[in-house]
């Protein structure tokens, strides 16, 4: 029956750094009856097709809520999707008129802007958590409506690599090429090209191995700025255009880009913190005295970073190495027992992390303010 | 100025909007805010005032220097901060609070007939039409019989050039703040329409910056304060 409409995908992830908005509001997916589920997502134009088709067969609900055209990590993060976005659908979709039941979806990558227990006490809608992944929906609705363990962890696979490669790539690959040609001809563009590309590519393709912390990072960018400068000297030769004035460019091109990327690789994966936010150096830190083992940030981090321990009732740090600090466990959190501590031992506490979001260089837009306790 | 598209830029950092702005508007933004508020405070002497979208308190701090009592509701809790500073620092009039809260939660704050008066200023921009819709329904509920509404915001200007210009002008600045921000503002369509359609009466239409941004005021019907609808069975009553 339908087909994916393949040329607006390739549209939509070229242009992924802008945002896609699709229309806000209730939609059907088949032919949902006033029992069928209601998931949550952002107008993300691209998000909005994938589910559609990652539920094709299915009769659900698909409630869009405006998350300003951007995808849902990115928007709850940013501070440009919160619980606010989410009541607004609920109550503009007229949705308690519209089904008999009482219950939300929301993707788990919405957590770390969207508080649960707020849509609960606004809309009468009591909200779980969806897996972390679309494709694992299908999977999840028919369980049920329960997550297992292995969805609720970030994958980030070849193909979705590759296609971040191409994201940041092209643009890089335009700009360093044109320089090149404007500087010394089209030989020199297409050595800059293929040493572009070779690069960006290569650093996408190695990101689960990839050793960024601490000063080991800058090694890393620089080895794959030199790999791929290397290749565009062997197109040079290849081309018959070795001269010094050639290479020179296209190994000054070369890093240029790479070094643009390296601004913030690891905030552009799912893998990684950022390495330009606030909290680059904070941790996250369990209060053990505040826990009551409510476990809501068990089932929201993408990292798999914490455990229930099941014998104290409490939430253990099982895993503090693999955090990413989206901060979605410090968001959740009934009992304001998750924190961040910087390295000078200063606290910020939940009640400030809920207020403030990431901007644009992955600064929080309020003041961090003193340690309190 | 012709475009709000640079507003996104300036809310990306709280402290820096207010300058922003009046440098965009070269320093006419603080006169359109003293006259939405006195096209707000006209009709009661000390009004109570709810300013939807407040952002940092341009016009909930022009009404109040005019006596008003405002609420000044935002869901960005980083501008609410400024605001609150800028009202210390000005020793505001008459009280202002301010409150985190969408224009779609002004419900389970308020209850009917609560205000004499309900201000917008940007802020119908930010939502769907459908929301449009919703806040508008609601404020006239939260109205007192008579009560007046005043909605400001970008529109696209009537006039082949004037829109050409526009069009002009806000694509240059969008793609620059899109790159930035990843966000953008739109224009809002059919805004006297749609408050008619609410059910608003004696709607009164004023445009200025080139046809881009107008003020549309109106009244609430005597008698729709009451409780009528789905909207009051969810208030909790007042408690700001």
């Amino acid at each position: 029956m339908s087909r994916r409409p393949v040329l607006a995908d390739v549209r939509d992830t070229l242009l992924r750094m802008l945002p896609h908005r699709a229309p806000t509001g209730l939609t059907a997916i088949g032919r949902p009856g006033r029992d069928a589920p209601v998931l949550v997502t952002g107008n993300y134009a691209l998000t909005v097709r994938r589910l559609r088709h990652a539920l094709m067969g299915r009769d659900v609900w698909l409630l869009v809520a405006d998350s300003r055209g951007i995808n849902v990590w990115c928007a709850a993060g940013g501070g440009h999707f919160t619980h606010h976005d989410v009541i607004a659908a609920v109550r503009a979709a007229r949705l308690e008129g519209r089904v008999d039941h009482r219950e939300l979806v929301l993707p788990q990558l919405s957590a770390t802007g969207v508080e649960r227990r707020r849509i609960e006490e606004a809309t009468g809608f009591r909200v779980r958590w969806g897996p972390a992944r679309s494709e694992d929906l299908g999977a999840y609705l028919e369980r049920g409506r329960r997550v297992v363990k292995r969805e609720r962890s970030m994958r980030f696979p070849l193909r979705e690599r590759l296609e971040m490669a191409l994201v940041w790539g092209w643009p890089a690959l335009l700009m360093a090429s044109g320089v090149s040609a404007w500087l010394v001809g089209w030989r020199a563009a297409a050595g800059t090209a293929l040493a572009v590309a070779a690069s960006v590519t290569g650093l996408y393709a190695a990101v689960p191995r990839l050793p960024l912390a601490g000063r080991r990072r800058w090694a890393v960018f620089g080895a794959f700025a030199a790999a791929g400068a290397a290749l565009g000297g062997l197109a040079l030769i290849a081309l018959g255009a070795v001269d010094v004035r050639q290479l020179l460019v296209v190994v000054g091109v070369v890093l240029v880009a790479v070094a643009a990327l390296a601004v913030d690789f690891e905030g552009t994966t799912p893998w990684y913190a950022s390495a330009l936010a606030t909290a680059g150096h904070a941790r996250v830190e369990l209060a053990p005295e505040r826990c009551s083992g409510a476990a809501d940030c068990v089932q929201v981090c993408p990292r798999d970073v914490l455990r229930m321990d099941g014998r104290q009732r409490k939430v253990v740090i099982a895993r503090p190495d693999a955090c990413i600090r989206c901060a979605a466990c410090i968001v959740q959190c009934p009992e304001d027992a998750l924190r961040f501590r910087f390295d000078d031992g200063s606290l910020v506490e939940a009640s400030t992390i809920r207020r403030t979001r990431l901007n644009m260089l992955g600064r929080r837009t309020v003041e961090v303010p003193e340690s309190r306790v | 100025m012709g475009s709000f598209v640079w507003m996104r830029l300036l809310e990306s950092t709280a402290q820096r909007y207010d300058r922003g702005i009046g440098l965009l508007s070269g320093g006419r933004m603080a006169d359109v805010y003293r006259r939405i508020a006195a096209l707000t405070t006209a009709d009661a002497f000390s009004p109570r005032v709810l300013d939807i979208g407040c952002g940092t308190g341009g016009v909930s701090l022009a009404c109040a220097a005019r006596g008003a009592t405002v609420v000044g509701i935002d869901v960005n809790a980083a501008m609410l901060e400024v605001a609150q500073r800028k009202a210390m620092r000005a020793g505001a009039a008459g009280p202002v609070t301010w409150l985190e809260l969408g224009a779609m939660e002004i419900e389970d704050r308020f209850g009917p007939a609560t205000f004499e008066a309900v201000v917008a200023c940007l802020s119908f921009s930010e939502m769907t039409p459908d929301e449009q819709t919703y806040v508008l329904e609601v404020a006239r509920t939260r109205l007192r019989p008579g009560g007046r509404l005043v909605v400001a915001d970008e529109v696209v200007p009537r006039g082949t050039v004037r829109r050409a210009l526009y069009g002009l002008r806000r694509w240059s600045l969008a793609l620059l703040v899109y790159a930035l921000t990843q966000t953008t503002t739109r224009p809002v369509a059919e805004l006297p329409g749609r408050v008619r359609a609410a059910g608003f009466l004696d709607v009164v239409v004023e445009r200025m910056w080139g046809d881009a941004f107008c003020i549309v005021r109106a009244r609430a019907p005597a008698g729709s304060g009451r409780a009528d609808g789905a909207h009051a069975a969810g208030a909790r009553g007042a408690d700001a």
